[in-house]
This record gives C-alpha cells, structure tokens and sequence, in this order.
C-alpha cells in the first residue's frame, strides 16, 4: 500500500517537472545557434560552474534563424549571428546594447577584434569564432603555384573543381577578380561580372557548403574555394593539403553572439558571453572548431600544432587587409538569382 | 481492353457508397479539421504571401502585387521543373522495376516470413539520412570502395567519377524511395486470391502470361499507390540531388528552399510553390477525371 | 465475366526468353528480391563496420574498438536526442495510422460532399516542398500562441506522414468484397463494430506497412522540424546535420548499428516466438 503511494507521489512530482519545473526556480538560458557550433563541453561546464541550465535550439544559416526569431518562434536569450546577420540586426533595432560591466573578458578579444565595422567597439556582439574563405588545393596533383581565384578557374583544373553553394560567396570572388569591393552589389556590377561567373562555374565539378572537404579528401576533386575550417580538417587529415589566401583579396566571416531584444534574460545572456570569452573556455571552443579564434588569450593556449595549422592562423596574416561581408538586403535575392541562372544555363 | 476490365470488375463503382450519415460525419470530423487547420489554412497563407513583399530582413510586407508571379514566368524555372519531375520519373521507374517483384516475391511467401521480409525493407532507413549518403559517397567516389574493387578485378586501370553525376543521383533517389514502392505494392499483392492464379494456370495458361493478365491487373491499385508515393514527395527532393549531383543542376526544391534559407525572399518562394501545388492538383485532377472517363 | 475474357486464348508467339513454369518464376523473383536487398543492406554494411573503427575519419579502416560505443552511452545530448526523435515518430506514426485508416475508409465507403476536392487536398502535404510547410506551419502555430515543442512538431510531422498511410490503406481497399462488411452488419453488430471486427484486420498489411513509412518519414525529417521544434524537442536529425561540418562521428554509426540491430532482434524473436505458439 505504502508503496503503491509513493509510486503515486513520484508519478505526481514527474507531472509537475514537466508543467512547471517542479520544485526550486531553474534558471534557464535560451540559446539559439548553429547546429553543433557551441560545444556540449562548454554548456555543461557553465551549467556546472553557474547553476544555470541552458535551452538550446539549433539552425543551418543566418536567413533560417532571422526566419524563427523574426516570426517570433520563440523567446531566445542568445543568438549566434555572423556579422552581415548582426548588421541587418542592429539596422532595425534588433539587438540588444550590451552592458560591458557585465562583460570584462572582453579585454581578452584581439585589438583588432574590438573594433570591427558591423559593430565598432562591440557594443551589440561579442565574436564567436573567425574564418576566411580561401584556396585548397591537393599539392600531389596541382603543381602550383595556385595564388589566388585566376589560378583556381583554369580549363586545366575543368572538372576538378569544389566552391562553396553559396551565391553570396561566389559573387564575391568574381568582384574581387574583377577590382570591385566585394559588398558593391549593384545590378551593374552583377552584369559585369557575369561572363566570368560563367566561365568559371562551367569548370566546377562539386557546389558544396556543408561539407566541401567530402570531395577533396576522397579525391573527386583536386582544387577548390572553401571555409579555412574545412583545410585545416584537411590539412590535419593530410600535409598535401595545402592552402591559400587569394591575392585577389580575401573575405573573413565573423560569427557572434548577440541578444535579440525579445530576449528575457539578459543578465544570464552576458554571464554566457563573458564566459566564453574566458581563455579555457575559448580554447575548449578552439578544439573543437579550427577557426580562427579571435581570443588572443584563448590562442596562447593553443598546442604547437593547433597554431601552426596555416589554415586556422595563415602565416602573415594581416587581420585588418580582410574584407567583411556587410548586409545586402533585397539585393540578396538578385545575387542568388544570378548564381542560379548560370547553373541553369 | 482485358487489363482495366479485370480491375473494373473487382474495384466497386461509385454505386456501393453510401451517402454519410451522422456517424461517419462524426467519424471523418478529425481528419477533416487537421486537413482544414495543418492542409488549407497554411496553403491559403502562402497564396497569400506569394502576392506579398518583403523587406531588408526578409518580413513579409502585406501588399498586393503581381511581381512574383510575373518574376516566376521565366523560362529557367521551367526548366528547373523540367529536370526536377525528369529526376522523380526516372526514379519511379527504376523503383517500379526494381520494387514489383520485390513486393510480390514478399507477398506470396509463406504467412510467417512475409511481416519479417518487410521489416527488413523498412528497417536500413531507420538510419540518419545523411549517414546513408555518406555511406554511398564513400562508395562511389574516386578513392571509394567500388573502385578499389573495380581497379583490383583490373576492371579498369583509371578509378571512374561514379559521384557527382546523373548517375549518382538517380542512384540515391531509388535508393531513398525504393520501400515507398514496395510497401504499398506488397500490400496489394498479398490480398491476391492464390486460387485464381491456380485457376489461371489450370486453363493452361504460361506464367508470364497469368502474370501479365491476373497478377498485374488485380494488383494495379497498389502499383498505382507506389507510383504516387515515390512520384510526387520525389519533385521536391534535393537533398540528394545536392549531395549526390554535386548541386550544378538546381532542382525546384532546392530553389524554393533557398528563398527562405539564403535570399531571404519568402514570397517569391511561396510564389514558386503554389505554382508548383497548382501545376501538381492540375495534372492529378486531370488523371483523375481521364479515369472516370474510362470505363464508360 | 472479364476475368475469362482476360484469359480466353490469344495467338501468340512462343516467348521462348520468359521463364516456363511457376517454379523457374519464383526462383526470378527470389534471386531478384536477394539482389535488391543487397543493394538496400550495401551502406547499411558499411556503417556498421565503420562503426567499429578506429578512426574518426570514415574511410580508411584502422582497427577494431568499440569504443565509439562507449562515448555513445557518455553522450547524453545524442541520446535525448534519439529519444526525442523516437517519441516524435512514435506519437507521429499512432496518429497518421489514426486519422489515415479512417479517412481511407470513410472516402471509400461514404458519400461526402466535395469528396474530389478532398481527394485532391490530402496530396498538397506530399507535394509540398518542406521549406514552405516548415514556415507556414511556423507562422500557424506563432498566430495561434502555441509553443513551439512536441507537440507542434507531432503535428507538423502527422500532417505529411498521414498521407501515406492513407494512400496506402486506400490501394488495399480497392476490389474489397462488400459483402464482407454486410455480412458483419447482418450479425448485428454496428458500423463502428464491423469497421473494427471486419475491416481493420482485412486491411492490417496496408497499415503496418503504412506505419512504417509514416515513421521513416518522421524519424529522418530535418527541415520542417528546423521550424517547427523547441528547445525540449531537438530531435536526430537536427544533430546529425550539425555534425557533417565536422565529420560525420563514428558515435553516430554506432547509434544506428544498435537500433537496427535491436529492431531486427525483436522482429526475429517475435517471429520465433509466434512459431512456438503456434507449434
């Protein structure tokens, strides 16, 4: 009988947990990120060192996410825009300002970190993690010297070839082959740069954004224009990978945490944000993700290996000479179309 | 025409339907308000968002314009289309030849083995999907498994580009969709009366003649199932069309998907997909009209 | 009768190419069925064996360890969201065998107003590109002040997963013999009574089979479950896209070989087990 009772109670306790918590006020964290972009490592051990749980809810890309948040899919504390995303998001009022006080690991950022143009002086973000987007290329089978997109395009490489699907990303490299900045999207330009799209799309073998190393490490391809976190995948999988930044000139994406003003627990939102921003807890990021990481503690941090990885941290690298990609809008729909209709073609 | 007779016979006209009373009102009220609340009221909100704009960030703006549409009437979309439903039709195709004597060989076996025969066609596609294709790409690429097989039978000297072609995304398509085509098939067959096939052979006639006139006839509803099953969720597939093709022939799935996903245009994409739900109900409708027609 | 008819003797040539007697076309169709199975079980094969290698990299074999199953049983996030993906699909496939076994008998027995159209309406969920139901679902559910969890997602999922049971369930019902239901309702038992004593055990392969598919489906969807989960609900899929930007885990092929494998346990012993009874 006394059993049977307590089976009641604990069946009674379990219904309340799912209603409402059951018991002593949880707090709780919504985050909203790139799927597997956030360690499981680090949410547990902020869950562990700060007694706050943390919600996480994932997506593919930046348009996904403005899509849910815009649409009011749910409320979320944290969110993890790339930095074209967090400009459009400031923009219209989107963000919320971030109270430094609250934030003092921020020191922790690279200069050249603290200051970038979507978000002088970090007022709305606080960067993730940073990568270009640059040239791989299978040394036993291109003699080189590859240095940079004019080398890629080649009838020699026909075929041979795997770039990211991502129309945004493509444009880019045809205007900076071409001398226009890279953010100058006008419909001239786009007319401009079309003949060379063509050419140089006819010659690709493989669109790929998710997983472009796929094709490069079994050998369907030789060559190709990717994330440098897919060729430091590669480099560490195998040395004859090697890589690239174009002389044309070379793109960087930023990714970062924000709070969206719908968000219901800013204080918690910044506890995360200084929290990674901490040299152990960025490292534990690093690990994970070979990025560049913009911690200049967290990268002193990093073994031999990890920081000579040219992919992750190219030699010579001048951060300040990178171009970032800043909000479209409409015009983004154009660029897609372009990029379409020479596929089609 | 012996084949649809043999069906018309066995399938009931409209003659044994009954009118509904309030019981089966009652019965069909659930799935009557999900089809209302999940089916129609969503795809009235996307007719409507196709006649919309959006703004920088990719919210809808309620206005009233033709400039989707007008954007959608362009040849290249067309041809994306083209190529989309050529895709679904070769795949149902391969599937339908592959897949029938599957599902009958599994519906005439023994009442024992027939629930375990089907399982085991269901179960490799409790797997992620993604796992699966990359299984297959470790396969058919240049370094994979079936060229370390072909180059060591010296088959061939040079390893061959299976991935990243027609091919490889046929292969996937059929590979994906091929229980659709059973199962439905299979459910068909393993109703089949055994004495009329008996019977069939007792008038002498050969096996692939009481095949072609018995078997295939009586079990066209599940064939017709099985095409419909593969057929149509096979137009809007890309997901293996990108992984498999290497992503340089755009499916129109693919392009709706990237409205919302990278251009951030909604209503062009819900343009795009009502045109493609009008052009679909159209040719269903009309499939189903030229049928009624039929035995008359 | 059409049935003679079809078979009343037609001059033709000998097909000396078509197989000869019952035997030699059962022995085609076996070794056709063994052939295809083969090709379904070919990645299968594959992922299980790669699931004991001792590499993280996928394509070349190294050693045996069973060690990404160990990290498995560590990885509690993987697991819940196994589980979620199994509750999904399970509360999934319940309700489309629900709503389409009786709506495939309903249509085929009664009378309804605007019946084509609803005929029609049923194949928009099949036809229609995930990106579009995912959103518009979105914004549904947003209007209507639901939360976004299981719930929102069970129902997403049934709306495109019930279609195929129903599809399914209304090819089986096609040629079915009246006088089956009638001879129920003779003995006095009432419509519901005879749809559920009669009909439901004459259609029971259709449903099983529509069952499984409807819980393929759910169990592998990724985009419309993008837009329409919560926090609590992150299920499979959404986990394993994530990962392919870093290589796909052996952890994963781990989880697969397990849960097929102690599916077709179960099937194989209930098989057995069945066979004793009978016995």
């Amino acid at each position: 009988m006394k059993k049977h009772k307590t089976k009641l109670l604990a069946a009674a306790c379990v219904g309340a947990l799912l209603l409402a918590g059951c018991g002593k006020k949880e707090e709780v964290l919504s985050l909203f990120c790139w799927t597997e972009y956030v360690p499981q490592a680090v949410i547990d051990k902020f869950t562990e060192e700060t007694g706050i749980r943390v919600a996480v809810e994932n997506y593919t890309s930046n348009e996904e996410m403005l899509a849910k948040l815009l649409a009011g899919g749910g409320s979320y504390d944290l969110i993890q825009p790339s930095e074209y995303t967090v400009e459009a998001l400031i923009k219209d009022g989107q963000l919320q300002e971030l109270d430094h006080e609250k934030i003092p690991n921020l020191k922790n950022l690279a200069p050249e970190f603290r200051n970038l143009s979507f978000d002088p002086g970090n007022k709305y973000s606080v960067p993730w993690m940073a990568g270009f987007v640059g040239i791989v290329y299978n040394s036993e089978v291109v003699p080189g010297p590859i240095v940079g997109y004019r080398d890629v395009f080649t009838d020699a490489h026909k075929g041979r070839i795997v770039v990211l699907d991502d129309a945004r990303e493509i444009v880019s490299w045809g205007l900076a082959t071409a001398g226009i900045p890279i953010n100058d999207v006008s419909d001239q330009n786009l007319a401009t740069i079309t003949p060379l799209l063509k050419d140089w799309l006819s010659k690709v073998k493989v669109f790929d954004s998710d997983s472009p190393k796929t094709a490069l490490s079994n050998g369907d391809v030789d060559l190709g224009v990717v994330w440098s976190g897919e060729a430091a995948i590669l480099f560490n999988e195998n040395p004859k990978f090697q890589w690239v930044l174009p002389a044309e000139g070379f793109h960087m994406f930023v990714d970062n945490l924000a709070i969206p003003k719908t968000a219901r627990h800013k204080e918690l939102a910044e506890k995360f944000m200084n929290f990674i921003l901490r040299p152990d807890i960025s490292r534990m990021i690093s690990a994970d993700f070979p990025y560049y990481n913009p911690n200049a503690a967290a990268r002193e941090l990093l073994t031999e290996a990890e920081r000579n990885n040219p992919a992750s941290y190219p030699p010579g690298l001048d951060v300040t000479k990178a171009q970032l990609f800043s909000d479209i809008g409409e015009q983004g729909s154009k660029v897609d179309e372009l990029i379409t209709t020479i596929k089609v073609q | 025409m012996a084949v649809p007779t043999a069906a018309a016979v066995l399938a009931p006209g409209p003659s044994l339907q009954r009118r509904a009373g309030l019981g089966p009102w009652l019965a069909v009220a659930p799935m009557m308000g999900w089809l209302l609340l999940f089916v129609i009221v969503p795809t009235l909100m996307l007719v409507v968002i196709s006649f919309c704009e959006r703004d920088s960030l990719g919210r809808v703006i309620y206005s009233f314009n033709f400039e989707n549409y007008i954007r959608a009437f362009d040849w290249k979309w067309l041809k994306i289309l083209g190529i989309s439903v050529w895709y679904a039709f070769l795949t149902t195709v391969i599937c339908l030849v592959l897949g029938y004597p599957v599902a009958y060989f599994i519906g005439r076996s023994s009442e024992r083995v027939r629930g375990l025969l089907i399982m085991l066609v269901m179960i490799p596609f409790w797997t992620s999907f993604l796992i699966r294709t990359y299984a297959w790409i470790s396969i058919l690429s240049q370094e994979g498994l079936l060229n370390a097989a072909l180059m060591g039978l010296k088959l061939t000297a040079a390893p061959i580009g299976f991935m990243y072609t027609p091919f490889a995304v046929v292969l996937g398509l059929v590979y994906n969709f091929l229980p659709f085509m059973i199962l439905p098939i299979y459910t068909s067959v393993e109703k089949l009366d055994g004495s009329l096939i008996e019977a069939a052979y007792d008038l002498g006639a050969r096996p692939a003649r009481v095949f072609a006139q018995v078997v295939l006839p009586l079990t066209q509803p599940g064939i017709a199932a099985g095409i419909l099953l593969v057929f149509v969720p096979a137009i809007a597939m890309f997901a293996i069309t990108t992984l498999m093709g290497g992503g340089s022939n755009p499916t129109i799935g693919e392009v709706i998907h990237n409205q919302f996903t990278k251009a951030r245009n909604q209503p062009f994409g819900a343009a795009l997909g009502v045109l493609l739900l009008a052009i679909f109900i159209f040719s269903l409708w009309l499939s189903q009209r030229m049928r009624r027609e039929e035995p008359e | 009768m059409a049935m003679t008819d079809a078979l009343s003797p037609v001059p033709s040539a000998r097909r000396w190419w078509l197989p000869q007697g019952p035997a030699v076309q059962r022995a085609f169709f076996g070794t056709w069925t063994v052939g295809v199975f083969v090709f379904l079980y070919i990645p299968i094969l594959l992922l299980v064996v790669y699931s004991f290698n001792d590499s993280k990299l996928n394509l070349t074999w190294v050693g045996f360890t069973t060690k990404w199953y160990g990290a498995l049983f560590q990885n509690e996030v993987l697991l819940r969201a196994f589980k979620n993906s199994l509750i999904v699909a399970g509360a999934t496939t319940a309700l489309s065998v629900f709503l389409g076994t009786t709506a495939a008998w309903l249509l085929y027995r009664y009378k309804f107003p605007a019946q084509q159209l609803i005929g029609l309406l049923i194949f928009i969920p099949m036809v229609m590109p995930e990106v579009l139901m995912g959103t518009s679902l979105l914004v549904l559910f947003v209007t209507l002040g639901i939360p976004l969890g299981y719930g929102t997602l069970i129902a997403a999922h049934t709306t495109f997963c019930f279609p195929f049971v129903l599809v399914g369930v209304q090819a089986r019902l096609q040629g079915l013999d009246p006088s089956l239901e009638e001879a129920a309702q003779d003995l006095g038992a009432t419509p519901l009574k005879a749809f559920w004593l009669v009909i439901v055990p004459y259609l029971m392969p259709a449903i099983v089979a529509g069952a499984l598919m409807a819980f393929t489906l759910s169990f592998d969807e990724y985009i419309v479950t993008v837009f329409t989960s919560g926090a609590e609900s992150q299920t499979l899929p959404l986990k394993v896209y994530g990962m392919v930007r870093v290589g796909l885990n052996p952890q994963l092929n781990a989880l697969s070989t397990l849960f097929i494998g102690i599916t077709a346990l179960l099937v194989i012993g209930s098989q057995i087990f069945t066979r004793k009874k009978t016995v």
